[in-house]
């Protein structure tokens, strides 16, 4: 069934939330459960900074927009990818406004019929602004 | 250490790296990412959600790619990191960390990189790419 979009819900706004301050303790836990010891990730003190894919623990209190067209099942999304460039990084301390966007719908046709992916972009800022990740979130539905 | 752009080739391996996936492991990936949920968490949790026991978070497997491009070229030198998750990556066995260097931009002292994490078996569960950006 063709997508029946409406062209403004691309790059709206659905959700906004912060998130913090912080903790060392949060930073490191992440940092050793992908097996990491450097002394800059692991390590308490000034020159602690999180590993750079923990912006991926943020995502919003909504996953998708209320919007979205009625073809796509959103209780039916799997996880397809991500795509993430990465900013200034995080710090014990800091605090990160989370905006999402829907970024970009398209259909696919395979073997076993059309498949609807949609892109959801989280933007994260900083308490200064400055922007610490881009995070494209992939998903397939059926 | 921060690897130098001009020791770098196109067609480079990134040292692979083996590991085994401990559940212990994807466990506390999951509390460290805020991703408490069966299907990370416990096998017959996980089945009750239609998969065949508990399964590492895809942003887990993004993570380790991006700890392999560090380990080899230096802390904060991934610029950006996309991944394409094709399979389930299963916990409680090997699986390896792999990349090539494909591209080098003299321009932006950056390079281009194919990453993926593969089975013991070869199979490919996540693909990837990244750019990597190199001092000297």
């Amino acid at each position: 069934m063709p997508l029946d979009i409406d062209p403004a819900i691309i790059g709206e706004e659905f959700d906004r939330a912060t998130y913090g301050p912080i903790t060392a303790e949060e930073l490191i836990a992440y940092a050793r459960a992908l097996g990491e010891t450097r002394s800059e990730y692991t390590e308490p003190g000034p020159g602690l900074v999180g590993h750079p894919t923990y912006c991926v623990r943020y995502r919003g209190t909504r996953w998708f927009p209320e919007n979205l067209p009625k073809t796509i099942d959103v209780r039916r999304g799997m996880d397809a990818g991500k795509d993430i460039q990465f900013g200034v990084p995080l710090r014990p301390g800091d605090t990160v406004e989370l905006r999402c966007t829907l970024h970009e719908i398209y259909e696919k046709t395979g073997r076993t019929g059309s498949m609807y992916f949609t892109v959801l972009r989280f933007t994260m800022t900083n308490q200064r602004g400055e922007t610490v990740a881009v995070v494209d979130n992939r998903f397939m539905h059926r | 250490m921060v690897l130098r752009f001009e020791d770098v080739l196109e067609g480079d391996e990134v040292p692979t790296r083996g590991l085994f996936l401990a559940k212990d492991q994807v466990r506390a990936y999951a509390r460290a990412a805020g991703q408490w949920a069966p299907r990370f968490t416990d096998d017959e949790g996980a089945r009750r959600e239609g998969l065949p026991g508990m399964i590492a978070p895809g942003n887990m497997s993004v993570g380790l790619l991006t700890a392999l491009l560090e380990s080899w070229a230096g802390a904060g030198t991934v610029r950006r990191i996309g991944a394409t998750f094709r399979s389930l990556v299963l916990p409680d066995r090997t699986v390896r960390l792999c990349g090539t260097v494909t591209e080098k931009h003299v321009e932006t002292r950056t390079v281009e990189v194919d990453v993926w994490l593969e089975s013991d078996e070869g199979e490919r569960w996540v693909i990837g790419t990244a750019t990597v950006g190199l001092g000297g």
